[in-house]
């Protein structure tokens, strides 16, 4: 290990956390009845279609919880642009979240990543379902 | 729930924020930024990279007179998502009490 290895050896461990965290938590998702095919719809349903996608979400996480910068891009857009998501959802993903992080993560990391997830989750649902208008009918009951 | 540039913010512009910002929502004024509230996910990861502390909760006392302003001219000023050179006295304005008045409603660059 050279000293810049050593140096970012924290940073290298919580690498490879996340993307543990993210390989469980999506593998979860994606036989998840409810989120399964609005993923599969967005995302695919091979590897190859998973694989950059699994990148991108590590490269999220990273910059969300290790402040490394790596992402840039606009997760609100990529959310509006499902036709079939619901708002009901996000308590799913957050459910589906914070299982597996406490599978994976040392409790009080599990803790950081479930509180973050939730005030990005509540961000979002309000973007898309409140804030938007002419989204109102998208919360209407049927 | 959102972010806010506040006050700290003016003449200093360290924009140390803007590289950490994963969604780019930082807009850039003369002499300071602010926030899109509407782009802003709410992750956090702006508010500790701050030398100035200007960037607090929206529900934090301090947001209160700056909630508007950030709102206002995150649709008038440029978009900003690479850190630039901050100002050469910046160090200089930093916890400096009382700058709102030196707040400059023209765009930065």
């Amino acid at each position: 290990m050279t000293l810049e290895q050593a140096a970012r050896a924290p940073d290298l461990v919580a690498e490879n956390g996340i993307r543990r965290l993210l390989e469980l938590f999506y593998d979860r998702v994606r036989r998840d009845a409810q989120l399964g095919p609005v993923f599969a719809r967005a995302v695919g349903t091979t590897d190859a279609e998973w694989t950059p996608h699994l990148a991108r979400l590590t490269d999220f996480w990273s910059s969300v919880m290790l402040r490394s910068g790596r992402y840039h891009g606009d997760p609100f857009s990529a959310h509006l642009r499902l036709p079939d998501l619901e708002a009901s959802m996000f308590d799913r993903w957050l459910a589906l979240f914070g299982e597996s992080c406490a599978d994976v993560l040392e409790p009080d990391v599990a803790d950081a990543f479930r509180e973050r997830a939730g005030r990005i989750a509540s961000s979002l649902r309000m973007g898309l379902f409140e804030r938007l208008p002419g989204n109102a009918a998208r919360t209407a009951p049927p | 729930m959102t972010y806010v540039v506040t006050e700290n913010c003016i003449k200093c512009k360290f924009m140390d924020c803007v590289e950490v910002c994963p969604v780019d929502c930082f807009y850039v004024g003369e002499n300071m930024l602010v926030i899109h509230p509407d782009e802003c996910i709410d992750c956090g990861v702006c508010e500790p990279e701050c030398p100035a502390e200007a960037i607090v909760p929206d529900s934090d006392d301090h947001a209160a007179a700056w909630i508007e302003r950030n709102r206002s001219f995150a649709t008038q000023w440029p978009n900003i998502t690479r850190k630039g050179e901050p100002p050469a006295d910046a160090d200089d304005w930093k916890d400096k009490p009382d700058k709102a008045a030196l707040f400059s409603p023209e765009p930065g660059g």
